[in-house]
């Protein structure tokens, strides 16, 4: 048994779960291609031109898999991942917007996580996304999600102890552990705060990291955080979990912002992004406050790299130049006090 | 910029935001419960640009035409604000919080009041305007509720007998001229029989219209967004031009369905709501509920072609979640249902030439299908 993962959106969260369910059950995953401009192209002629970049991705990717002949397609409704708190409605509807706008033959499996309502928990959840292949042995799918948390587990592990989330991913799947940090100690620290649909989709960011790479930067994003660091990052905005997603968002720019660790923050949102283009807002707000250099980057389908990587290039430059001059000023207050102390032991 | 006066801070005056003629009843509530009231001035152009001025570019107009609103108020010295949110999860559940931010960051002194519709209906209502205007009378209260109601009821009515009239009236525009006495005869009115009395003399006013009773009138359906539904400033005045088009509209969403079906419990609603009945004929398109009206506008469509109406106006703000979501669906449902359907997105870029040129071809476009179809 086959079935098609479109390899972005919930992917870039969810994914080592989902391979550990399945896997566990039996069934085979087959990924998307990554993301191509033809594939962005293809996916954006299909819906609304207003409609936000990852969604018009994800539809690219729903094609890519149709062509590979691949036609039951796994597409989640993440509703809502705590009472009364939502997704952006452009997830929620996901497997229906799919269902509308791409007129070919295939099974859509459409499961709902929903847990403001009372039957539409986790476990039911597993349920729907399975029943459509004919396992219903509900004893099976509780088993088969233990191993699903065992792989996302050690995925978080990972991630969390530093290692870039393409190689997490890998060892996760291979049932490999490695906890050592593939960072690279750099000239600054920067937190790159976007979903990780976002900025680990190399055609939407850019290569950023590559880039930030080659600047001898350091970045760190929300991946590197629990979710303890996430909430405590939320409180320091002030504020509580509106989205499904925030955690990503304001949780990791909170905790990062407070962070006397990084030296800047740079944030990545796609054009039309309903609930970035608020979450940002506070975001800018605290960072003025938190007195944080920050950079607010917006990507759609026509971004070019070149505007891109010069704003990424002055950003850095700054952080780094502001680093030395206080290295300087401090080196220079020693010496100051050092020259100080000698004078008045001479008086003494 | 002003600053609201320190001397006067034990009084409270009270601003809410506009959305077409909600501030009706509303204010007739306040007014009863012993408030003193500011109204800020209608939606208009102004607004539009102050609340665009401080507003993030990508938020939807809702949003924007509140935070002019405050700011209008709060410059002629309100201090209390009131904000609705209702259920239904979008974006709408941030903007409290947001404005209220927004505008201390200018400097306003105010208390912000929230009504939030989740944690209990007609409950929260009383609980929020008692707070906001200081009144713990529990039967000023109810007296404010009732002709808040009846305001509702009162209106609507006039409009039906405006939407019905406009497409078929032989001088263009009178109609128009009762409308806008109603609207302020209503809004004076104080007692629930001084309302009747109001109402009776309106509806002798429409009966001396002359209107040609036989004229072919094809009917739309107006279906979207709440705000910009009910709002004529935000949807440039649709309805009206549609009217004069010669088309008579249908808008989806009334105060009085809307008051009927969220304020009143559940078992006490005699017809089915209409956004049960919306997710009833959306099934077939779309299968959960996804925050705003994507629902019932999809639902709506449906509908639409089940009662073979002649097509479907879909209004949204511009970026609106919900919205996107649902235009992305309706061109399969319009061409599986067979009905034809228009989405409009409005923001504070949108031209009314351009509106209006979309609006005369799909006129004329569902004409033509009429004619071809009475033919065949």
């Amino acid at each position: 048994m086959k079935i098609g993962i479109p390899r972005a959106l919930s992917y870039y969260n969810y994914y080592p779960f989902w391979h550990g369910f399945f896997s566990e059950l039996g069934v085979e995953l087959v990924l998307s291609d990554k993301t191509t401009k033809k594939l962005v192209t293809e996916g954006s002629a299909l819906v609304v031109s207003e409609t936000c970049l990852p969604v018009k991705v994800y539809v690219g990717h729903v094609l890519n898999l149709l062509d590979k002949d691949i036609d039951v397609i796994y597409s989640p409704s993440i509703q809502s991942i705590a009472p009364k708190i939502y997704n952006c409605s452009k997830l929620r509807g996901l497997p229906d917007l799919i269902r509308n706008v791409v007129n070919k033959n295939f099974l859509l499996i459409e499961p709902t996580l929903d847990k403001s309502e009372p039957n539409q928990g986790f476990y039911q959840y597993l349920y729907e996304s399975v029943a459509p292949l004919g396992i219903t042995d509900k004893k099976l799918i509780k088993k088969a999600s233990k191993a699903g948390w065992e792989c996302m587990n050690n995925f978080s592990i990972m991630t969390r102890s530093g290692v870039d989330i393409p190689t997490a991913m890998r060892n996760a799947i291979n049932g490999k552990i490695s906890l050592e940090s593939t960072q690279k100690e750099g000239m600054a620290k920067v937190a790159v705060i976007s979903h990780g649909y976002n900025i680990y989709d190399e055609q939407v960011s850019m290569k950023m990291f590559k880039k930030l790479k080659q600047l001898d930067i350091e970045a760190y994003t929300s991946y590197n955080l629990t979710i303890e660091q996430m909430n405590e990052g939320i409180k320091n905005l002030d504020t509580v979990l509106y989205w499904a997603n925030e955690h990503e968002m304001t949780g990791a720019a909170g905790y990062y912002l407070k962070d006397d660790n990084i030296d800047g923050v740079i944030t990545l949102t796609a054009f039309g992004c309903g609930p970035d283009s608020l979450m940002i807002e506070r975001i800018t707000r605290y960072a003025k406050r938190f007195n944080k250099p920050l950079l607010n980057l917006t990507t759609d389908e026509h971004t070019g790299e070149a505007g891109f990587v010069t704003r990424i290039e002055a950003f850095t430059d700054m952080l780094i130049r502001k680093k030395r001059t206080s290295i300087v000023n401090s080196l220079k207050r020693q010496v100051v006090k050092k020259e100080e102390e000698k004078r008045l032991v001479g008086v003494e | 910029m002003h600053k609201t006066s320190d001397n006067n801070k034990s009084k409270r005056v009270v601003a809410f935001p506009h959305m077409g003629n909600i501030y009706i009843p509303v204010s007739a509530m306040l007014r009863i419960m012993g408030a003193e009231l500011l109204l800020p001035p209608e939606n208009n152009s102004e607004t539009l640009t102050i609340g665009t001025r401080h507003s993030i570019e990508t938020v939807c107009l809702p949003y924007k035409m509140n935070l002019g609103n405050y700011i209008q108020a709060l410059e002629s010295g309100a201090n209390v604000l009131l904000m609705f949110q209702a259920p239904g999860s979008c974006r709408l559940g941030n903007y409290a919080t947001m404005a209220e931010a927004k505008l201390k960051e200018l400097g306003y002194e105010f208390e912000m009041v929230v009504f939030d519709m989740y944690k209990g209906k007609i409950k929260e209502i009383a609980k929020k305007f008692s707070h906001a205007t200081g009144t713990t009378n529990i039967l000023k209260t109810l007296r404010g509720i009732r002709i808040a109601l009846a305001k509702i009821n009162t209106l609507d009515e006039v409009e039906n007998r405006l939407l019905f009239l406009r497409p078929r009236e032989y001088k263009k525009g009178s109609a128009e001229k009762v409308y806008i006495y109603a609207k302020k005869e209503i809004h004076k009115a104080d007692t629930v029989k001084e309302l009747k009395a109001t109402l009776k003399n309106i509806n002798k006013k429409y009966d001396a219209i002359e209107y040609d009773s036989k004229k072919e009138v094809l009917k739309v359906y107006l279906t979207g967004e709440f705000f910009v539904q009910l709002d004529p400033f935000t949807n440039m005045e649709i309805e009206r031009e549609l009217g004069n088009l010669g088309v008579e509209v249908e808008r989806q969403v009334m105060f009085s369905h809307w008051s009927n079906n969220t304020l009143m419990p559940k078992f006490l609603q005699k017809e089915e709501s209409h956004r049960d009945r919306s997710a009833r004929m959306a099934k077939k398109y779309i299968k959960r509920a996804i925050g705003g009206e994507c629902l019932e506008s999809v639902g709506d469509v449906i509908y639409a072609a089940d009662k073979n109406i002649a097509g479907v106006i879909h209004v949204g703000p511009f970026n609106c979640n919900p919205e996107i979501v649902t235009q992305c669906i309706l061109p399969n449902v319009s061409k599986s249902e067979d009905i034809p359907v228009i989405s409009f997105s409005m923001d504070e870029m949108t031209g009314k030439a351009g509106l209006v040129t979309r609006l005369e071809a799909f006129v004329d476009l569902i004409n033509r299908r009429r004619r071809s179809k009475k033919t065949a």
